[in-house]
């Protein structure tokens, strides 16, 4: 085991930069520390100006996704045993614009999220709190479950060349959490949703590249859950072709 | 006001990665079912022509340069018919109650459709 590990870091101060840097650090090599671990000490011992975001060091959070060694990943799940002998280079998601250092603007993916409405939606407004739950059987939470799980952690936006090309993308997650709506048994805002999820620059421009499935730390399957909804938008679509297929 | 960094893009990114690789020959590949779509109703005609005409054809088929253009259209069309059944499960899975049936059954199913078509097909032929 070696004693230390280098991380070869991105680098950029809005207000200092013309463009971004690498900097290499050193920092102690330990077996079960993982890149974030890395990071926080280096902030805590070595450059306090080193700029990043994490919270929950568990998986759970999503804010700590960055590129490592072109990967994306969840850096409190990169451990660094795994990147022997190193150097680790670790940059700020790919696809995003750069705020500063490993920060990259949110505003787009957010803006994307609020698009597809991600909440229940029910037609009769006048439903009370008095009116009781509504309810669902085991089955019928299966059939979204494994599409609520993700964190919006962005990795997925990340792995996606499609949107690393076209901007206005809506993107896998932002889908996928579409799809986790539409499948609920107690949501009935479909169609409040297709404008933005049928349109071309919703599913139709995704290619099936498959890397956001492949690079999800939730199992989510965002390139799933968009060719479901490719076949829906498909069905959809022929139906409104009948006379009488419109419902 | 601070300014975000845009970083530039790379024509080059799909050799950054295996999965990039396969999909972009799977893309470009399709380039190649066009010509075959050609050669084929090139083929048509020339039935249509008469035997001569189809005779011609035939030699025309059978020279080097065009059994290796089918040997490469056919490695392309198992390409996208693998990746094509690998998408089966994820498109349309099913679920019986709370369980999900097992991809390798769906895509096993996808298979023996393709079987059974080429069975069909192959004996349309050899019952003439
Ligand atoms: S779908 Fe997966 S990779 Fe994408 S944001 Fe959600 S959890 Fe992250
Ligand atoms: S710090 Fe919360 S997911 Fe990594």
């Amino acid at each position: 085991m070696p004693d230390t590990i280098t991380l070869e870091l991105f680098r950029y101060h809005p207000d200092r930069d013309e463009r971004p840097r690498f900097q290499a650090y050193e920092v102690p090599f330990r077996e079960d520390w993982v890149v974030l671990d890395a990071l926080n000490y280096l902030k805590d011992r070595v450059d306090g100006s080193l700029t990043y975001r994490w919270s929950c060091r568990m998986g759970v959070c999503g804010s700590c996704g960055m590129m490592v060694n072109g990967y994306p990943k969840l850096t409190c799940a990169a451990f660094l045993r795994d990147y022997l002998p190193g150097p680790i280079r670790v940059e700020p998601l790919s696809g995003f614009p750069v705020e500063r250092d490993m920060v990259v603007v949110l505003d787009d993916f957010m803006q994307k999220l609020s698009s597809v409405k991600p909440w229940i939606i029910r037609e009769t407004a006048a439903e009370t709190m008095a009116s009781g739950e509504y309810r669902q059987t085991p089955a019928q939470l299966a059939a979204f479950k494994q599409y609520s799980m993700c964190i919006n952690c962005m990795l997925c936006y990340a792995a996606c060349p499609v949107y690393q090309h076209e901007e206005q993308f809506v993107g896998p997650a932002v889908l996928a959490l579409a799809q986790r709506y539409n499948l609920d048994s107690r949501d009935q805002g479909n169609s409040q949703r297709y404008p933005v999820v049928w349109a071309d620059d919703g599913i139709w421009d995704c290619t099936f590249v498959g890397e956001c499935s492949a690079v999800c730390p939730k199992h989510v399957d965002p390139a799933g859950a968009i060719q479901q909804a490719k076949i829906q938008s498909t069905v959809g679509f022929m139906r409104s072709l009948l006379p009488f297929g419109n419902r | 006001m601070a300014k975000p960094f845009h970083r530039p893009h790379s024509n080059t990114w799909w050799l950054r990665r295996g999965p990039y690789r396969v999909f972009m020959l799977r893309e470009w590949s399709a380039t190649i079912f066009a010509v075959y779509t050609v050669l084929l109703l090139v083929l048509v005609s020339k039935v249509l022509d008469g035997p001569e005409a189809y005779d011609d054809y035939l030699g025309v088929l059978k020279s080097p340069l065009m059994i290796a253009f089918h040997a490469v259209a056919l490695a392309a069309a198992l390409l996208h018919t693998v990746t094509w059944f690998q998408a089966v499960p994820k498109a349309m899975p099913l679920r019986i109650g709370e369980e999900k049936v097992p991809p390798v059954l769906l895509m096993g199913g996808a298979y023996a459709t393709l079987l059974g078509a080429s069975v069909v097909v192959v004996a349309l032929f050899l019952l003439d």
